[in-house]
């Protein structure tokens, strides 16, 4: 019997090209969202460093903005600023004093010497006997006022220039001084800004090992069973610089007997207390320690 | 600055970092995912494919053509009929052949021609269904493959963390990203493998139902003309 005429038909699926290269393609997608959508770095800004200024910044860093600001807080605090405003704000002060002042004189001496003139002709024509002296008179007497002007006037100008001159040296005096202050007062600012980082630094350190001995302590007292509320009692203990506990004192107790008690008992059994190893925060703790202590946190 | 903080953390680089069995599990996962994305294109093809062939078909047949001339151009054609095309010309051929030997009574005739259809229509079903079973098992087991990754480089995470004096979220952050990446990825497989298994296989019931109706009104109509005939 041949079997080959009633063969079925198996299908055979087709396509699988096709299909296996949208499945490359859905993964491909998927990677290239993953990698450019989201951004999984951690990118930290850079730091920037601030400059504190007591006065106004001066004009010249405006000028030339090019200079890195990463240079500008190591160089002492800029000699520049300081010149600078100074012929600025010395030489338009002057001018005017000293050229104002001529120029109304000058009306004023014409205006003399033609009265005199009038005057004199006035008398000639008046008194011929008196003339000559007259005359004379007249001149010298406007030689003398001429003079007087001129003196007065130079008088006037050297006494505008000592004024100037010393001004000037008052001004640079007080800008000297005044730069001086700026430097002093920046140094002196970043001093305390180290000193005070450097004491925030300890304080931190002292306040995690008060609390350290405090979690100690706490948990090596047994508080007793007629406690109250969250009374406190401060402790002077004396300490050997290994933590090792000498005297505990009560300097201020809670009214509770039986308290103070055990947390002096818990403060002995908690010996060897957690000292810091840094000498600075060691200094809070190591001969004697004043210990405030509350059942409760 | 922190070289720690500011470490690296492209996908990249954590998966290149990452520890043997978690990359170990990522590779798995990722030929997982590779595999279901194929069949599941596979099947949208050939269902799409299947579903048109069936329209098609039921359109002509019960458009009133002439059932003789239809038989020979699918068996000209096997390939490029449908399955419900199929199911008509094994079923038909049977018929046929059955006709021809005389001495038959009708029953024999109807039920000998049913035979045929249901193993063709079993085939035909086998054959859409296949890798279906896949789909499922990925949809089912992805997820637990991506946690055992992840799990297990958290696992190595923390035991790097015992070993420093101090412990920092630097230090887990890099391993537990890395090791989370396998869970994603157990996730990505795992979502359009389950979608594309329940999909298809409520497409493939409902194209076995049609087939099903259709087998049975077929050997009604077998049945009507052989009592005719005879």
């Amino acid at each position: 019997m041949n079997m080959s005429a009633d063969a079925p038909f198996v299908s055979r699926p087709r396509s699988n090209l096709i299909a296996g290269a949208l499945a490359l393609g859905v993964h491909v997608v998927f990677v290239l969202l993953l990698v450019f959508g989201v951004s999984w770095q951690t990118r930290h800004p850079a730091p920037v460093m601030v400059d504190l200024w007591e006065a106004l910044p001066p004009p010249p860093p405006v000028a030339k903005p090019a200079t890195p600001p990463m240079v500008k807080p190591a160089r002492p605090p800029a000699p520049e600023p300081v010149k600078t405003p100074e012929p600025v704000k010395v030489k338009p002060a002057p001018r005017p004093e000293v050229d104002e002042p001529p120029p109304p004189k000058t009306p004023d001496i014409a205006l003399e010497k033609k009265k005199a003139e009038s005057e004199r002709q006035k008398k000639m024509q008046a008194m011929q006997a008196a003339e000559e002296k007259a005359r004379a008179e007249a001149a010298r007497k406007v030689q003398e006022t001429q003079l007087a002007e001129r003196k007065k006037r130079e008088l006037l100008r050297q006494m505008e220039e000592e004024d100037l001159t010393r001004r000037m040296a008052d001004e640079a005096a007080a800008s000297e001084a005044r730069q001086a202050k700026l430097a002093e007062a920046q140094t002196k600012l970043a001093e305390a800004a180290a000193a005070s980082k450097r004491q925030a630094e300890v304080a931190s350190v002292v306040g995690q090992y008060r609390d350290l001995i405090s979690a100690k302590v706490r948990g090596n007292t047994r508080l007793p069973d007629n406690l109250a509320g969250n009374p406190q009692v401060r402790c002077l203990v004396k300490l050997l610089p290994t933590g090792e506990v000498q005297s505990v004192r009560v300097t201020q107790s809670s009214g509770n007997a039986a308290y103070d008690e055990a947390v002096v008992r818990g403060i002995w059994k908690s010996s060897p207390l957690p000292l810091p190893g840094e000498r600075d925060a060691r200094a809070a703790f190591v001969p004697e320690l004043s210990f405030v202590h509350r059942p409760k946190e | 600055m922190n070289p720690e903080l500011s470490q690296d953390l492209s996908l990249l680089h954590l998966i290149l970092n990452a520890s043997l069995p978690v990359q170990l599990v990522m590779l798995l996962l990722l030929g997982a995912s590779l595999m279901s994305w194929w069949f599941i294109f596979i099947k949208m093809f050939a269902l799409k494919r299947a579903l048109r062939e069936t329209d098609r078909f039921e359109r002509e047949f019960w458009g009133g053509g002439d059932i003789n001339a239809m038989y020979k151009r699918v068996a000209a054609g096997r390939g490029e009929a449908g399955e419900m095309a199929r199911i008509f010309e094994a079923g038909f051929r049977e018929f046929m052949k059955l006709r021809q030997q005389t001495g038959l009574s009708l029953n024999v005739i109807v039920d000998g021609t049913r035979r045929a259809m249901r193993a063709t229509y079993q085939r035909e079903l086998d054959s859409l269904e296949s890798h279906l079973s896949f789909l499922a098992t990925v949809g089912s087991v992805s997820p637990y493959v991506g946690l055992f990754g992840t799990v297990w480089g958290i696992m190595i995470a923390f035991m790097g963390l015992s070993s420093v004096a101090q412990a920092t979220l630097a230090q887990v952050a890099p391993g537990i990203a890395e090791a989370l990446i396998a869970t994603a990825m157990g996730l990505f497989a795992a979502i359009p493998a389950v979608v594309g298994y329940n999909r298809y296989t409520h497409d493939i019931d409902r194209l076995a139902n049609r087939m099903e109706s259709f087998m049975e009104e077929f050997s009604n109509i077998l049945q009507r003309q052989a009592t005719k005939a005879s």
